[in-house]
């Protein structure tokens, strides 16, 4: 494979890499949970792609199972059964978070200049791995957690946890596409099962206390 | 010496480029429109209708309040010059820098570029009308809020290159053996936002609309007529243009430009010009469409996940992996 085929791939996973950043900057401003579950499609739409263009430059035919299976499950069954739980909520905008707008997103900046200061500081050096993807990645599943940790309602938390798993796969695909197929797949049956574990928090949670805030479980006691 | 090997002179190249911005402008303009009524269902002006509306303007007389000094009608005139200046820098038709190409940096742009706002809106202040007024200072606060993000962007491209040309930073799209860098992507994002701001485009602003409580740049022309008039709303044009231009060919898609200077490849520079600024319309009109207009207090919100990105552009060139 010549050297220009590697590079164009590396470009090509940057700007996807960074497309999944900006993302999921968008889901920690986003107001309505509908606007985030579109964000979280668009963000395993690009995941999608990514794969699909790491299995036509490297020629790894299996990927295209798990490009299409990835978007499948991510970009179509994961978003309609969410937008579907929040149609029997009638819940539409997302907890109060725990700071406010401006200050939440300086957070997500600051962690993801760690996420990358932490990845650049590592030196790790190889021909084949592409670090600058990597520390884009890193900084995803950070901003992930900082969603997690800063709203307070249910599907925001989801959200933030799944979006997180698309920041893994960001960084499995540019580190390691020829990884077998059946450990991706048991990655996305994980995700599958927590779909599963998320939609019945969500309606068991709603229907004790009529509101998706997690504020609530802070009363609960043993 | 055939005419297919001869080459156009760098000068003739860099009026061609001025002539390619002027004469162009208003032709995106009239396509974006079209395809935005397209999109919501109507049938749409004709693409060439800014022309006939520049055209009319010309003929139409010029009327001036009497508070108004020399400024008023001095001001389109500076504006639409400056608005011309700015293609001799960029890289609009050729990958090789022309002999005026490296008389000003991005900077420099940006300061003649600044230079044509602050005289509309002096403009627009000089008329005493209140909504021009209120116009000219909401765009002076608001470009006051751009400037930052706009520095950062320049950072981020003099970290990439080195330099602060921008024919060096479409040389590096280009070279293949370059990877695009992250904090490439991130400034351009940044600079699309500041495009779309600066184009007066939603969420920011509504350029179709008639009421004044929206408008920041719109505004600022309200009490200009005929030829000034005309001027003003050509060089928004060219500006728009100018914008879409330096984003296409700096910083996303440098290609299809002329590297050789023959006759040909320039034509074919000025097609390929056109169809991608076209295009990157379509995204704009779109995004009109899927967005409602933010209110005028959460626009600095805005602004600032534009800086927000911007500076992590930067910082990502020092923390980040080399």
């Amino acid at each position: 494979m010549s050297a220009h085929v590697l590079s164009t791939t590396a470009g090509v996973e940057d700007v996807v890499a960074v497309i999944v950043l900006l993302s999921e900057f968008a889901m920690l401003r986003a107001p309505l949970l509908r606007s985030q579950v579109r964000l979280y499609a668009f963000q395993s739409l690009a995941v999608s792609a990514l794969a699909v263009v790491v299995a036509a430059t490297r020629h790894v035919g299996d990927i295209y199972v798990l490009a299409g299976l990835s978007f499948l499950l991510k970009a179509v069954i994961v978003p309609l059964v969410i937008m579907r739980l929040l149609r029997d909520v009638d819940v539409d905008l997302v907890g109060s978070s725990k700071l406010g707008v401006a200050s939440s997103t300086l957070v997500a900046l600051a962690v993801s200049i760690f996420g990358f200061f932490s990845v650049g500081s590592l030196r790790v050096r190889g021909a084949a791995l592409p670090t600058t993807t990597l520390a884009v990645a890193s900084a995803v599943v950070l901003v992930g957690f900082v969603l997690i940790v800063l709203r307070s309602d249910v599907v925001s938390q989801a959200m933030g946890f799944f979006s997180l798993e698309n920041g893994v796969s960001v960084a499995s695909l540019a580190i390691a596409a020829g990884l077998p197929l059946v450990v991706e797949l048991t990655f996305l049956f994980d995700l599958l099962v927590a779909v599963v574990a998320f939609g019945i928090i969500m309606r068991v949670h709603h229907g004790r206390s009529k509101t998706l805030s997690t504020d609530e479980l802070d009363r609960l006691r043993g | 010496m055939t005419l297919a090997s001869a080459v156009v002179a760098p000068e003739g190249v860099q009026a061609l480029q001025v002539l390619t911005i002027l004469l162009g402008a208003p032709l995106v303009s009239g396509a974006i429109a079209h395809v935005e009524a397209r999109l919501q269902g109507r049938r749409g002006p004709r693409i060439l209708q800014p022309y006939y509306d520049i055209a009319k303007l010309f003929q139409k007389e010029t009327l001036v309040t009497d508070q108004a000094s020399w400024v008023f009608l001095a001001a389109p005139v500076v504006a639409f010059a400056c608005y011309l200046i700015v293609p001799l820098l960029i890289p609009v038709l050729t990958t090789y820098p022309l002999p005026l190409g490296y008389m000003g940096d991005i900077l420099g742009g940006g300061f003649v570029l600044a230079l044509a706002s602050f005289s509309v809106a002096l403009a627009g202040a000089e008329s005493g009308a209140p909504y021009a007024q209120l116009g000219s200072s909401r765009s002076m606060t608001f470009g006051a809020l751009v400037e930052p993000t706009i520095l950062f962007v320049v950072f981020a491209v003099g970290l990439i290159t080195s330099t602060d040309l921008p024919y060096a930073l479409a040389s590096t799209v280009r070279s293949s053996s370059e990877i695009v860098r992250p904090g490439h992507v991130l400034a351009a994002v940044a600079f699309f936002l500041v495009v779309l701001v600066d184009t007066g485009r939603i969420p920011v602003e509504t350029h179709t609309g008639t009421l004044e409580f929206g408008m920041i740049d719109e505004a600022r022309t309200l009490e200009h007529s005929g030829p000034a008039l005309a001027l003003l709303k050509w060089g928004s044009a060219i500006k728009q243009l100018v914008l879409y231009t330096i984003l296409i060919n700096v910083f996303v898609a440098p290609f299809g430009l002329s590297s050789s200077g023959t006759p040909l490849s320039v034509a074919g520079a000025i097609g390929a010009l056109l169809g991608k600024a076209v295009l990157l319309g379509l995204v704009f009109a779109v995004i009109d469409n899927l967005f409602s207009k933010l209110r005028l207090f959460k626009i600095t919100e805005f602004l600032a996940a534009a800086f927000g990105i911007a500076v992590l552009a930067v910082v990502v060139f020092y923390v980040g992996p080399a």
